[in-house]
């Protein structure tokens, strides 16, 4: 502290500001940022009460708790399964982990022939010049069909949780023509900007999101992340111009046809490759020459089947919370 | 001698175009209310980044990657403000105590 000013000044100087925020004791967030603390939760009359009906009616009706007696023992064996299980798993990977190589030797597996294998051959084998591709889609792309149906499990277990289905009352009191009502009350509504913003941008947007499942073997891009490009258009769209007007190309069988078909094209293709590889038949897929846009054997097509995927499942996501349906 | 000119105009824009960030992170903590700080937002992802990248484009010369930051810019110029104005927009549909904070002209 300098000796010059009396503690009351020196505690305005913004030197004393900056080390109490520096030092933690001062949120400069607190007063100054608009923010609303969360009210404390408080149970007003009856509420227990309800709670406890609700539990029932959801152990009765939906679970049958009361209807058979298998299903009590079925829950009660689960239970002591579910527990065994871990126990099992845990002693399982603990058990790994003892048999993994010190840290530090040089013969580490990792130092291994297949980096450099891809380093020095890739281009040769797969065809594609860029070579994160040509491993995810041709090495590894086992692991890159788990990720695509991983997309499509998650968008199913947002289905289970959040679909509404027409003429039905059963959600707490509201039915899905009631939700579409309420759809737009805070959403912008014919907004004239934002109309004209996305006539000019969107076409460009998923055309760049083409361009870069396109590119995807020879340049940075690739399956992924074109069609989250696709999917964030396709939400300006439904954003600007409503349900109206994105139902006429995107419902739910169309969601349902694209993901189907582009996943078990996938299964396909990778089948037909993993089973001439696996027994040393050439294979009739041309590799092209690197660098032209048709080359690189299935790299491309399987481009295009993950990038649909990825394009519908974000859409279907926002939908999906927006609405509770297609 | 261009080369150098180049390099002298592009490095201006570019502290420039720094200076604007600055003033923006300034306001944007600065201001309390949403609309002053939509604004400040706003007016660095414009006017900023445009300045940023004019002067990076000045340093690069005339190609490809210039293009794709021209392009760069146009994206931004024509997403930014819409997204402002839809924030003001979800503002004044939502407060309800609009004028406390601003006059508000009666239709």
């Amino acid at each position: 502290m300098s000796r010059r000013k009396s503690e009351k000044e020196y505690e305005k100087t913004f030197a004393c500001h900056f080390f109490r925020w520096l030092d933690g004791e001062k949120d400069p967030f607190i007063g100054q940022v608009e923010m609303q603390q969360q009210e404390a939760f408080r149970e007003g009359e009856g509420d227990a009460e309800r709670r406890l009906q609700e539990k029932n009616i959801l152990l009765n009706q939906i679970y049958g708790r009361k209807k058979s007696r298998s299903i009590r023992n079925l829950e009660r064996f689960y239970k002591v399964a579910s527990v065994v299980f871990c126990g099992i798993l845990i002693y399982l990977l603990l058990l790994t982990v003892s048999f993994l190589p010190p840290i530090g030797v040089a013969q580490r597996p990792i130092n291994n022939e297949v980096s450099a294998r891809y380093i020095e051959k890739g281009l040769q084998e797969t065809g594609a010049i860029n070579i994160v591709s040509g491993m995810i889609l041709d090495y590894r792309a086992f692991d890159t069909l788990g990720e695509s149906h991983v997309l499509f499990v998650a968008t199913v277990t947002v289905l289970i949780l959040l679909r509404m289905d027409k003429g039905k009352k059963d959600y707490a009191g509201v039915s899905l023509e009631e939700v579409e009502a309420n759809d737009r009350r805070y959403e912008p509504k014919n907004d004239a900007i934002l109309q004209m913003a996305a006539y000019l941008l969107v076409p460009v947007i998923i055309i760049f999101g083409v361009y870069v499942i396109l590119n995807g073997h020879l340049g940075p891009g690739g399956g992924f992340s074109g069609g989250a490009i696709i999917g964030a258009g396709l939400i300006l769209y439904l954003n600007a111009f409503g349900f109206e007007k994105t139902e006429r190309f995107f419902t739910e069988k169309t969601y349902k046809r694209i993901s189907f078909c582009s996943l078990s094209f996938y299964c396909i293709a990778k089948s037909y490759s993993f089973y001439t590889g696996a027994n040393h038949i050439e294979s009739i897929i041309p590799k092209g020459t690197p660098g032209a846009i048709l080359s690189s054997g299935l790299i491309l097509p399987l481009n295009i089947a993950v990038g649909l995927v990825v394009a519908c499942t974000m859409y279907a996501f926002y939908v999906m919370f927006r609405k509770g349906g297609f | 001698m261009a080369e150098w000119l180049c390099l002298i105009g592009g490095t201006l824009f570019l502290l420039t175009g720094i200076v604007i960030f600055a003033i923006e992170l300034y306001g944007a903590y600065h201001y309390h209310y949403v609309l002053n700080r939509m604004h400040m937002a706003a007016f660095g992802d414009t006017f900023g980044i445009g300045v940023s990248l004019l002067g990076l484009m000045i340093i690069n010369g005339v190609n490809f990657t210039s293009l794709k930051m021209l392009l760069v810019i146009l994206f931004l110029w024509c997403a930014s403000p819409v997204s402002s104005h839809l924030i003001a927009r979800l503002e004044v549909a939502t407060n309800e105590e609009l004028e406390t904070h601003m006059e508000v002209e009666q239709e």
